[in-house]
Order: structure tokens, then sequence, then C-alpha cells
């Protein structure tokens, strides 16, 4: 059946596919190689103590990972897990305290080969399975911050790795990539966050406690998030509900206001002042993280000038 | 393309189900007539993410697996749409010698701290008995490591009742609701609970 304007039609697919493949410089990719490469390392250390406590089956757990293992597998039995790793340790002899150890290693090892850019596909490969099969097996003791990591290290893979920061691209001799493909994979992590906070702030907004501040308040006291004295929370009271309204506007202008070249700046700034926000008064600082890693990757300023990126990649591509 | 029109959907379909669901068990500000309309757009949603299939569906295993690997499979109404109240648990840990001890579940870390916060929620939130009773009996086993004297352990689970501004102006602090209580003996490892 022909389109009854064949020229709206194909003008609507040109521009859907420009809007999609933008190209792009391989900054931002860099910015968000390194801000997942620190995350990971950051929160490996952050459970070293923990690690075996939150992810042993049994002994010396804390609650064992065998129910949400087997919770997991009635779902599907193809989402990686740590017992696929303990299992085939138990197999060249590892009991499972080492096997667990030998994992902490491997996303230790993953995070840092991804802050330096080396053999970087492989090593956001190999930080995206450990981190899953820790974040699925621990699955009652996980947050938000395992499905933000999640998603980053996914879209990683896929990202034409390696960028022009890594060590990669100077020890190497690496193709250069193509730039479609660099504003193809920017834009889904751009449409993702607005996704993320119109949904965040819209469910928000259906709370009476975000338009007169007081979800801020409990938000702000609620161990063991309570970091800051409530005496002290108190005599800023007249700027909850201020504050409540704004975190609503904020997230749901944001699929709109963070496109618009004139808004993009101040809405940037303000969300990542709000995540710098929830990172020091809440102590969620890992989530704080990895919520700055990827709206800067997404939707930070270019800082080196887009002329000087195209050179670069092309200066590569005759040399 | 294909990917992407997919990916997109599904990202979209299960926020939303999420905020449907809400509105559904009238959660929000909106009236309870917006309940029933929530309830017949959330069975489309379900139908769009497979909900509806067998388990043992290999169309909705491969969307679940998909959904788990890329870490989508939830939504994003983080502290919404109201700060949900946290729980605690408290164990009285009893001694052969009549002595009493009070513990509560401990990790070595503030980001384990998050963590163990996001299970107790999930104890105080779980409408299936069995698991809440589960839960706390794997907690209460790993107090009882540490403290390998005690006979009994009772594991009492409460909620907490956070002041509001003008109720901790008054002097009013942090409470708690007692909601349920288990018994635990080393030698049988069986338990008894009541609740409120």
């Amino acid at each position: 059946m022909n389109h009854p304007n064949p020229k709206l039609a194909e003008s609507f697919r040109e521009r859907v596919t420009r809007f999609l493949f933008a190209p792009e410089s391989d900054e931002w990719l860099a910015r968000f190689r390194i801000g997942l490469g620190l995350q990971v390392l950051l929160y490996t250390f952050s459970l070293r103590n923990d690690w075996n406590y939150l992810l042993a089956a049994t002994n010396p757990g804390l609650i064992g990972r065998s129910l949400s293992e087997a919770l997991l597998f009635s779902e599907s039995p193809l989402v990686p897990r740590l017992g696929w790793v303990t299992g085939l340790g138990a197999r060249v002899g590892l009991d499972e305290r080492t096997a667990l150890s030998v994992v902490w290693w491997c996303l230790a090892f993953a995070g840092g080969m991804l802050l330096l850019g080396l053999f970087s596909r492989s090593s956001a490969l190999l930080a995206w399975f450990v981190h899953l099969c820790a974040a699925k097996s621990g699955g009652f003791v996980t947050y938000g911050v395992d499905n933000f990591m999640t998603i980053g290290l996914f879209y990683l893979i896929f990202c034409p790795l390696p960028d022009r920061c890594s060590l990669d691209w100077r020890i190497r001799t690496s193709l250069p990539k193509s730039r479609e493909l660099l504003g193809f994979w920017r834009r889904v992590l751009q449409l993702h966050l607005c996704l993320i906070y119109f949904f965040s702030g819209l469910t928000k907004s259906l709370g009476s406690g975000w338009w007169d501040g007081s979800n801020i308040w409990r938000a702000l006291i609620s161990p063991p998030f309570n970091v800051v004295p409530p005496e002290i929370l108190v005599r800023w009271r007249y700027i909850f509900p201020i504050a409540g309204i704004s975190v609503c506007l904020l997230e749901i202008g944001y699929p709109i206001l963070i496109w618009l070249k004139k808004t993009r700046l101040i809405w940037l700034v303000c969300i990542l002042a709000m995540h710098i926000g929830i990172g020091l008064a809440m102590g969620m600082y890992l989530f704080a993280l990895i919520m700055i890693i990827l709206n800067v990757a997404a939707f930070g300023p270019h800082l080196g000038s887009e002329q000087d990126a195209g050179i670069t990649l092309q200066h590569k591509e005759i040399s | 393309m294909a990917w992407f029109l997919l990916h997109f959907s599904l990202i979209a379909a299960i926020s939303c189900r999420e905020t449907l669901l809400l509105v559904a068990h009238n959660l929000t500000i909106l009236s309870s007539s917006f309940s029933s309309i929530a309830q017949n757009v959330d069975s489309v949603a379900s139908t769009v993410l497979g909900q509806n299939l067998a388990s043992s569906n290999p169309v909705r295993r491969t969307l679940l697996t998909y959904l788990h690997v890329t870490g989508i499979e939830r939504g994003y109404g983080y502290f919404a749409p109201n700060v949900p109240g946290s729980y605690k648990l408290i164990f009285e840990l009893h001694y052969p010698d009549g002595t009493v001890e009070y513990a509560i579940p401990e990790v070595g870390s503030a980001a384990g701290e998050l963590r163990l916060t996001g299970l107790l929620d999930e104890i105080g939130r779980t409408r299936h008995d069995k698991l809440r009773e589960y839960l706390v009996k794997m907690l209460a086993r790993a107090t009882w490591r540490e403290h390998p004297n005690a006979t009994t352990i009772r594991a009492v689970f409460g909620s907490l009742r956070l002041p509001t501004i003008d109720e901790f102006e008054q002097g009013a602090k942090q409470s708690y609701d007692f909601l349920y209580a288990y018994d635990f003996s080393l030698r049988h490892e069986s338990s008894e609970s009541e609740t409120r």
C-alpha cells in the first residue's frame, strides 16, 4: 500500500535518521567510558568488606543468594548469576569464598581497565557480565544504582570503542570510528535518560508529599539516609516545598528542556546539582555518581571544538 | 532501527505499567475513579510485556532475559509517589543463663548499609508471609553466627514512624510500630510467628 503522501513519509524517515545518526565526536564516549570505569572501581571497593557476606550462597552469608537465584531461574535460566561462576570454580577446585574473591578482583580489574581504556570493549563486556552476576544474584540487596550501572555498561559494550582518550587508541592501531554510530549511541543514552526522568518526575508528581515538601523531609530523616541531623534540617523547613516542586519540575521538564539550546546547560547544571545534593545529603554517593556520569556523557557540552575532533579522526583515517 | 524501537517500547511499557499500578492501587493524589481506568490500561501493558503468558513460555522467558541483561526490568519511580516508610529488625538473643541481649543485622560498610535497608524494605513490603519469614530466618542465622551461645532468638520486625516537621518541633522522635515477631530455636531451627 502506498503512503498517501510519499514525500512527507520520506521526509519524516529522513528526519528521524538524521536525528538518530547525527555525527558526533567521541568526546562523550571518553567521558562515558572513564566515568563507568570509575564507577565500577568505586562500586567494588565500597563493597570490599561485605562482598562475600552479601553474596555467599550459604555460610557466612547475610541471607544467602540461593533464593534470589532460584527466583531468577524461574523467570529465566539464561540471566547471568554468580552460581555459574562459583559452579565453574568448584570444578577447578575453588571453594565459594575464593571464587567470590576472584569475581571481586575481576570486577575491580575490569573497572581499572575501563578507566585506562585498555582493551576497552573486552573490559566493558567483563565489567557488565560480572556486575550483572553480582546484581542478579544479590537480588534482595540491590537498589537503583545496580540498574543504572547495568544500563550504562550494556550500552558501552556496543559503543564504537576505543575513543581517542583511551590507551587503546594510543598504543594500538585503531581504525577511525563512524561518527554517525557515535551519534546513534549518544542518542540512545540521551533518549533513555529522558524516559527515566520523565517517569521519575511523573510518579513523584502523583504523590502529595512532593508538593508540600514533606517527602524531602521524610527522605532526609529516614535512616540510613539521615546524614544531616534533623535539628539542622528543620531550620530549612520553608525550602522543602520549593525543593520538592523543583525536583518534580526538573524531572518532568527534562525530556523537553534538555534539548533546547537556551535551556540545555541550565537544566543540566540543575540536574547535576540535584544529584550532588542527593549524594551529599543522603549519603547515596554511588547513585549520585552514576547519574552524573550518564548525564555528563549524554548532554555534557563539547569541551574541545567539533572541528578539532573531525580533523583528528580524519588524520587518523589517512595515516 | 528495529532494535531501537523494541528497546524503547519496552522501557516505556515498563515505566507506564509501574505508574499505572500506583494509580490502580490508589497510592496517588488522583481520585479513585482513575483506579479502574488504570487497571484496564495496565492489562494492556502487561500483555505487551508478556506477563499474561505462562512462566515457561519461551517468548516470555526471552523477553525477561533481555530486560534483565539490559537493566530495564524495572521502572524509575524512586521515592515515588511518596517516600516510603522504613523498617527495623531487632533480635532478642536469649542465653542459657537467662541473659538477654539485643542485636540488629549488621554489615561492614556504608554501601552495605544501603543494601541492608533495601532488604528490610523488601521484608516489610512483601505480601508473602513465607518469604518474609524465610528472609527474617536467614538474617537471624547470620546474627546467630556472631552469638553462637544464644539458644533462642526472637526477631521483632517493626515499621519506623517518622515525625512530621511540626511534630519534630514539638519534641516528637522516631518511633516503631510492631509488625511481626518470630521465635527461632537453634536446636530445632523452627520458628513460630506472631503478628500485630
